[in-house]
């Protein structure tokens, strides 16, 4: 009975089809003319995506974007060839495609935190029992640059000297505004 | 808000991103400055919120918008006729290549099956079941000879199904159905892009993964003899 229970399990863990692999044949299939292929990509991975750019532009140009995002993605498709897998792929193309919008948008809010009265701009707290939402919501309130930074650092882990050469900035700006964006926002996880 | 030279760095310093002689210097500041570790166990706090900020897929169905738009882009034939093709890999070099490696990591191993043990007759004596044996990777190449592999496998697990429990079974066959549709799926990829080599090499990679998922079938089947 063990040798019966350790061998189904090692049916059940060792021969799942990986899910890169998977990407890579849909991604071939797509590339082919495959409309049905390349909608499974994109039920995988919209969340992702349109949480990524929920959060470096906002709510407002989120859904436009994200559709940007898979109409370049599907012209793009003959460029990829499976060296590095499709969600790091997909997730560098949407990247780029955001922050082309962000040139195109010639956002005028303030870009990034000057000064320490600059904070103020996220409140504090609310009593929503939501957390995530509400530290979401307050990313969203960071003036743009600051969130970017934030973003790209903290939620999507890129390096401050990559986010500098992304977003045309200074290193230093980009630790000094990754910091203050982050001292803006535990006060929403504060108390 | 706090700011002075100590409280601008400790994001630095979270980051490992001081040097040694700056590293140092802070951390003797923040044995002696309570409102710098409070900052600090702050930003630590929101550094582990924003790693595990969870996705969120859109209020609202895109992809109509999305199929629609793709619709009216030419159609990717012509880009296919005119790629470049890097790799000549043939499947049968490359189901030989899958079996090669199957056969050096199996050894070769011959399974023994036994036969349904014969109820005892009416003085008591039982007859012994007379074993089977069936060669598991014949060491020859080629898609036929893998197909034949994958038949003879076949045949030592349906052979000994009747011994399996229901859950076994179901996982068997839940995994073999999965690694079937993608070795289709990697086959129909591969014939609008015979030169990819990623493909080419994933479609060997599942083919030799079927071959591994009926081998370990067949030593439970053994094993519940």
């Amino acid at each position: 009975m063990a040798t019966l229970a350790l061998g189904a399990a090692a049916l059940q863990r060792d021969h799942a089809i990986d899910r890169n692999d998977a990407d890579a044949v849909e991604a071939a299939l797509a590339a082919s003319g495959d409309a049905s292929a390349f909608e499974r990509l994109y039920r995988t991975h919209v969340a992702r995506i349109h949480s990524l750019v929920r959060r470096m532009l906002d709510d407002q140009d989120a859904d436009d974007v994200t559709q940007d995002v898979f109409v370049r993605a599907w012209q793009k498709l003959g460029t990829y060839r499976g060296e590095a897998a499709f969600a790091t792929w997909l997730y560098r193309l949407a990247v780029n495609v955001i922050l082309g919008r962000r040139q195109q948008l010639g956002q005028r809010r303030e870009r990034f935190l000057p000064d320490d009265t600059a904070l103020e701009v996220v409140p504090g707290r609310s009593r929503s029992p939501e957390l995530s939402l509400d530290f979401e919501t307050a990313i969203a309130r960071l003036p743009d640059g600051a969130r970017q930074v934030f973003v790209m650092h903290d939620v999507e882990g890129y390096r401050h000297e990559e986010i500098a050469s992304l977003l045309g900035l200074a290193v230093g700006t980009s630790k000094s505004q990754l910091h203050r964006a982050r001292m803006a926002l535990r006060r929403h996880l504060n108390g | 808000m706090i700011s002075d030279p100590w409280t601008d760095k400790l994001s630095e310093y979270l980051d490992g991103e001081l040097s040694e002689s700056e590293r140092l210097a802070m951390e003797r500041h923040l044995v002696a400055c309570p409102a710098c570790t409070t900052a600090l166990a702050a930003l630590l706090r929101v550094v582990e919120r924003a790693r595990t900020l969870p996705d969120r897929p859109p209020a609202r169905d895109l992809w109509t918008g999305i199929a629609n738009r793709i619709a009216e882009t030419p159609s990717r034939s012509e880009e296919l006729r005119t790629r470049s093709w890097r790799w000549t890999f043939g499947i049968p070099q490359l189901v030989a290549a899958a079996l090669a490696i199957a056969v050096v990591s199996g050894g070769g191993v011959w399974l023994t099956v036994r036969q349904p043990a014969v109820p005892a007759t009416a003085g008591g004596a039982a007859p012994a079941a007379a074993p089977l044996t069936t060669p598991i990777l014949p060491a020859v190449a080629g898609e036929a000879r893998y197909d034949a592999a994958v038949a003879d496998l076949q045949r030592v697990l349906d052979a000994g199904r009747g011994t399996l429990d229901t859950t076994t079974v179901r996982i068997i066959e839940k995994n073999l159905a999965v690694i079937d549709r993608a070795i289709a799926d990697a086959r129909r990829a591969l014939a609008a892009d015979p030169g990819n080599a990623y493909l080419n090499a994933y479609l060997a990679r599942t083919m030799r993964r079927k071959i591994d998922i009926l081998r370990q079938a067949a030593t439970i089947v053994v094993s519940r003899s």
